[in-house]
């Protein structure tokens, strides 16, 4: 158990197009049998290390590489990815785009298929894989069909079944509500006990607790502290945040509160948005049936929920969006059609992508104005602090500029519900901190819906909680 | 609405060898698209049955909505191109005629495709083409690429919702920009989760020098026995027309 796992000697890394090194001289020996956990703010260079580690860099990121980096033994400038992939098994963000099958079984076996195993050792390692993590309800599902969190465990038990060494993961929670969390937890203590080495980046730390060895920090490169475990999650939480990190300490779990709406902080409710009749059904399955409901005007609300509880059709439906959808809104005392709430409602989508079309980001945010008044968005620019890039293609600009270049789209439109869908997956504290404070601005115009697990970002934003879980607001 | 190689594995119906698919749509070709035989009477009877296929394979694969529309479909159409096109003269008779001979003759290969694609897993393709020997080198990116479109599609949707948010649609301000619109954030997803997916399919092993293996067990079964020869019976016609034993 003391040989090492990887070693990386003086490395340094600089994407192709890229500014600054990703990677500044790092030095690290991680030993076999170890779990790592590599944290800091975004761009510190984690990501990079655990594409070192699968050999995506430098055979599929292009750019410039120097020092050796070794894999149990192996140079991985030598040795191709695909070959690498019975060593370090790779578990990524995002499920949309790590999945090549589309059943399960087959999805689970994909990894073994291409390492050529023989088709009854395949099966065998299948049913160990699906016992060993107690998926077994899983098999031979259709993968749209699931939720987030089942997929991810569908993507853990693929790297599982081809037995690598060495597993990578590179922010596995990004898309997951707690309980998934939990039950990922128990998946990496499972590997931990086969003697696997395990490579995590991560910006939610509070799930790792006890399950990591060791923790690196990272800055600008570079690992700048190197603590065991213990010493890490002891940290208080001011100093943890000062350097960008998010705390570690179990938030108040709002999944644990009632469903419906929930008040947590004082709120002077003057007008309220109500909803009548949201009900919605996928052929003979109901994915949302609640008969009543409001929302306080000018309000910033989380809505939470489980994994597939229903949260996005909700919001769809409140927007407008869901084709067939028969319920009804009365906003200050005027009933709105779906029509309606399409003019007074904007999403913004966690892919922001989908909704920047313009040439510019100016031209972006003038497209749906009534009277289309450059002095107006510009203020709104400035106001949202995006008016240095107004001539910038929307589409170069980094995730949090897009962000704010949707949300001055929809109030230039006249938007007064604005829908958030996790606006924070993804971000370091800083980042998360600055979203935030954005959100509870937009509170005195609008009216603010966030969907999210991000408990920290509801701590700091929201007013209110609607807790939805099984399609309904009531037990 | 992503129909391409997504079989909904949980609900499929009569599973058919894709090898199977594969004949009932070469055979389709020669038929129905090709006409081989129409000078004899009993391989045209044959053909038109035998274009009714596709349509029942896709009620036995439980997709009855699209059975029933493509079916109603194909028999207006085959209807109009027996009784109407005699009956009517002039221009009307040529443009007509000329539009239902087209559609009778490649419909039916259009919907076994639509068959084909929207009841094979991407596992069953690869392994009937490793079974056919055809080269890795074929089968990955083909594969690849499939597995692609239904992940294009969701895209579309989401932008296409975004759009209706922003009120950007035809008649409006911006309908001259519609296109460029949707294709500019279309083609940044596309690309991004391309390069997610490659990335993701590489470090799983995929393209290893090392000869694939497959555990997804296709095999010829009883329905693929009736539906080949059923398909069987169609050539045998043909052979036995030529030969003049039958007209």
């Amino acid at each position: 158990m003391s040989g090492a796992a990887a070693v990386l000697k003086n490395v340094s890394f600089r994407y192709k197009n890229g500014d600054a090194g990703a990677l500044t001289g790092l030095d690290l020996t991680i030993s076999e049998g170890e779990c790592v956990l590599l944290c800091g703010s975004s761009g510190c260079g984690k990501t990079t290390v655990t594409r070192l580690l699968n050999g995506l860099i430098p055979h599929y990121y292009e750019g410039e590489l120097a020092g050796d980096v070794t894999v149990f033994g192996r140079s991985v400038a030598d040795t191709a990815i695909e070959d690498l992939a019975g060593t370090v098994g790779s578990v990524f963000q995002n499920p949309r785009s790590q999945f090549f099958c589309v059943d399960t079984t087959a999805e689970i076996a994909f990894g073994c298929e291409n390492m050529g195993l023989p088709e009854e050792e395949i099966r065998e390692r299948i049913s160990g894989t699906v016992a060993d993590m107690k998926i077994e309800k899983l098999l031979d599902r259709s993968i749209f069909n699931l939720s987030g969190g089942e997929k991810q465990k569908i993507a853990c038990a693929g790297v599982s079944a081809m037995q690598p060494p060495l597993i990578v993961l590179d922010e596995p929670t990004s898309n997951l509500d707690l309980d998934a969390i939990d039950e990922l937890r128990r998946i990496i203590r499972h590997w931990r006990e086969q003697g696997k080495t395990i490579v995590i980046a991560e910006h939610r730390l509070g799930w790792l607790n006890g399950i990591c060895d060791r923790v690196l920090f990272m800055e600008n490169g570079c690992v700048s502290r190197d603590l065991t475990g213990a010493e890490f999650f002891a940290e208080p939480t001011v100093s943890l945040n000062t350097a960008g990190l998010r705390s570690v300490a179990e938030k108040r779990n709002y999944l644990e509160s009632d469903t419906g709406v929930t008040a947590i902080k004082p709120f002077e409710n003057a007008a309220s948005i109500e909803l009548r009749n949201f009900t919605y059904s996928y052929g003979r399955h109901t994915a949302l049936d609640i008969p009543e409901l409001e929302i306080p005007a000018g309000s910033v609300c989380a809505v939470v929920g489980h994994n597939g509880a229903g949260k996005s059709t909700f919001v769809k439906c409140l927007c407008g969006l869901q084709k067939g959808f028969k319920g009804s809104v009365t906003s200050g005392g005027k009933a709105c059609s779906p029509r309606d709430m399409r003019r007074i409602s904007y999403m913004v989508m966690q892919d922001v992508n989908h909704q920047l079309f313009a040439e510019s980001v100016l031209e972006e945010v003038m497209l749906g104005m009534g009277n289309e008044d450059t002095d107006t968005a510009l203020e709104m620019l400035r106001k949202l602090g995006i008016a240095e890039y107004k001539d910038r293609h929307a589409m170069s600009l980094s995730g949090g500029q897009k962000q704010r270049t949707a949300i001055a789209s929809a109030l230039l439109a006249g938007k007064k519900l604005l829908i958030f869908d996790e606006p924070t997956s993804g971000l370091d504290f800083h980042s998360m901190e600055l979203t935030a404070q954005l959100l509870s601005s937009l509170g005195s115009e609008c009216t603010v819906l966030i969907v999210t697990h991000d408990m920290e970002l509801i701590e700091r934003c929201c007013t209110h909680i609607i807790h939805i879980e099984n399609g309904s607001v009531s037990i | 609405m992503a129909q391409l190689f997504t079989a909904d594995v949980e609900n499929r119906g009569l599973v058919l060898d894709p090898r199977t698919k594969l004949a009932v749509m070469i055979t389709l070709v020669v038929f129905a698209l090709g006409s081989a035989g129409s000078d004899i009477t009993a391989v045209r009877i044959a053909t038109v049955v035998l274009s009714f296929m596709p349509i029942v394979l896709l009620m036995t694969a439980k997709q009855f909505g699209k059975s029933a529309v493509y079916g109603a479909l194909y028999i207006l159409v085959k209807l109009s191109d027996m009784l109407l096109v005699p009956q009517l003269t002039g221009l009307a008779h040529s443009v007509l005629g000329i539009c239902s001979l087209i559609f009778v003759r490649v419909m039916p290969g259009l919907i076994m495709g639509a068959y084909m694609l929207s009841s094979t897993t991407v596992s069953e393709f690869i392994s009937a083409m490793h079974r056919m020997h055809i080269p890795q080198q074929i089968t990955i990116p083909m594969s690849v690429m499939f597995r692609f479109f239904p992940t294009v599609l969701e895209e579309f949707a989401a932008i296409n919702m975004a759009m209706k948010m922003r009120d950007i649609r035809l008649g409006g301000r911006n309908a001259g920009k519609l296109l460029e619109y949707r294709l500019i954030p279309l083609m940044v997803c596309s690309v991004n989760i391309g390069s997610e997916l490659s990335a993701a399919a590489l470090t799983r092993g995929l393209g290893t020098k090392v000869r694939r293996t497959n555990i997804c067990r296709i095999g010829f079964r009883l329905q693929d026995i009736i539906v080949l020869m059923m398909i069987l019976s169609v050539y045998v016609l043909l052979i036995l027309g030529r030969a003049g034993v039958v007209r």
